[in-house]
């Protein structure tokens, strides 16, 4: 569903990646680990083709995302992203957040954009908060709007980046729980995070990353207990 | 006292200066909706991805903002008729305005534009959105709240830069005043025109000013880690 063959992102002289392969398969819930500049957040950024790539391929579901001649606007329609800022649109309310794209890029009928964000809104708990603009929302309300946001493009993958690292304690669980009801039907989704809770319980796999490449990946119930490299055993004394 | 508010003159001034105000609201009127409509073209051309355009559209804001109106105005009105390009004095001036403030202008849309975080464009792609439909659903609405003060300013500028225009002959406030004043010999209807300018001025300078105090009231009164909208400001 998502390839990555050999993906390096050079800033300049910052190597960011150096040689990313990862292959995600349908269902699968992929949880991405590391410390800070490892590359995790670039690598989600290359998948949907926010960020160019300087070398090597993305496939998303048959297709090179970063082909000078693919629509990749029309391929980041199927892939959702979640931002560790949330990133509501603050001159639109919640569900106008929602309905936006469904209308101006599908072109959806006003009534059924309108019916399919107030089914998302509920999804994710928030249906008495229709009309309550970004500001006027607790940050994570706000982070599941996010999410209904990107589910409203029915999208077949979703990408999650830091997605709770914003949130004051309190507020992380609510936005995991929908994550996880999320996982629980079948979502394809690469989840950036440092939570090792919702790695172990929802994730299907575990990536460890370290200078811009995977140092070791495998099931994430094995791994955080017995990691095999020398690198993931010391992050993950420090995290755990 | 008499020398600069001569009730004679100043009454018989008021309502000769008052009929020059349909000319002068045409000028602005024109001037500000072309100037205003050059000027976000301008500035979108500005920080497009064509790099040949960008640097053609900021040498033009460069070269704008560098000359004085002034010269501008004679250059359209008298320069051009030379190789037989005749524009009227209107016309003439409504030119010039657009020119010149479209460059201004592109530059305030321009830091607008700027100043919406990088999140909210990312966003917008990330669902699937072209850049220019993100660009007119998701950064510009929010932009245009931010460049309303700045560009109140620049109107307040505009009205006061329509004087100039006295050098081309059309017949605006000042151009009637200095007319007046010769002919009576008295400099009462320069008084005249200075009040007529501020009557309009100091009210948009109030506005300018309150509404330049609301955003940044609202942008403060928050602390919340959000999608805030920065003050002013280039960004990025």
């Amino acid at each position: 569903m998502i390839e990555l063959i050999d993906v390096h992102k050079h800033f300049g002289h910052l190597k960011v990646l150096q040689g990313v392969d990862l292959t995600v398969v349908k269902k699968e819930v992929v949880v991405v680990i590391g410390p800070s500049g490892s590359g995790k957040s670039t690598m989600l950024r290359c998948i949907n083709g926010l960020e160019p790539v300087t070398k090597g391929k993305v496939i998303i579901e048959g297709e090179d995302i970063h082909a000078p001649h693919t629509d990749a606007n029309k391929i980041r329609q199927r892939i959702g992203m979640v931002f560790q800022s949330f990133n509501l649109f603050p001159h639109r309310n919640a569900i106008q957040n929602v309905m936006l794209a469904p209308l101006k890029v599908q072109k959806k009928p006003k009534g059924e954009a309108e019916t399919i964000a107030l089914e998302l809104l509920a999804k994710v708990g928030l249906a008495d908060k229709a009309d309550a603009y970004p500001d006027e929302l607790s940050g994570g309300q706000q982070q599941r709007v996010a999410i209904a946001r990107a589910l409203a493009m029915q999208p077949d993958m979703m990408l999650f980046d830091e997605v709770t690292s914003a949130l004051d304690p309190e507020l992380v669980a609510e936005v995991l729980g929908v994550m996880q009801n999320l996982a629980e039907a079948g979502m394809t989704m690469v989840v950036v995070t440092h939570e090792m809770g919702f790695a172990r319980e929802v994730g299907s796999r575990l990536i460890f990353m370290d200078g811009g490449v995977v140092v070791e990946e495998g099931d994430p119930r094995e791994m955080i207990v017995a990691p095999k490299e020398p690198r993931t055993q010391k992050f993950l004394s420090m995290v755990l | 006292m008499d020398t600069y508010f001569n009730p004679q003159i100043f009454a018989d001034s008021i309502w000769l200066l008052i009929k020059t105000l349909p000319i002068v609201f045409e000028v602005l009127i024109l001037g500000l909706i072309f100037s205003y409509v050059w000027g976000l073209a301008l500035s979108l051309i500005r920080i497009s991805r064509f790099r040949i355009l960008r640097y053609l559209s900021g040498a033009y804001i460069d070269f704008f903002r560098g000359l004085p109106l002034l010269l501008l105005f004679i250059f359209i009105y008298y320069g051009l008729a030379v190789v037989g390009v005749k524009l009227n004095a209107i016309a003439s001036g409504v030119l010039g305005l657009t020119l010149c403030y479209g460059a201004y202008s592109a530059e305030i849309f321009r830091a607008g534009i700027q100043a919406i975080p990088k999140g909210q464009m990312e966003a917008a792609r990330s669902l699937g959105m072209s850049s220019s439909q993100a660009m007119r659903h998701v950064i510009l609405p929010q932009a245009v709240k931010l460049v309303v003060p700045p560009l109140t300013n620049e109107f307040i500028a505009m009205i006061k830069d329509t004087s100039l225009m006295s050098v081309i002959t059309v017949p605006e406030l000042l151009f009637r005043a200095k007319e007046k004043m010769g002919v009576v010999a008295n400099p009462t209807p320069l008084t005249v025109a200075a009040i007529i300018y501020v009557a309009f001025t100091i009210p948009l300078i109030r506005v300018a000013a309150r509404l330049e105090n609301r955003g940044r009231r609202r942008s403060k009164g928050k602390d919340k880690p959000s999608t805030e909208m920065p003050k002013g400001g280039v960004m990025h």
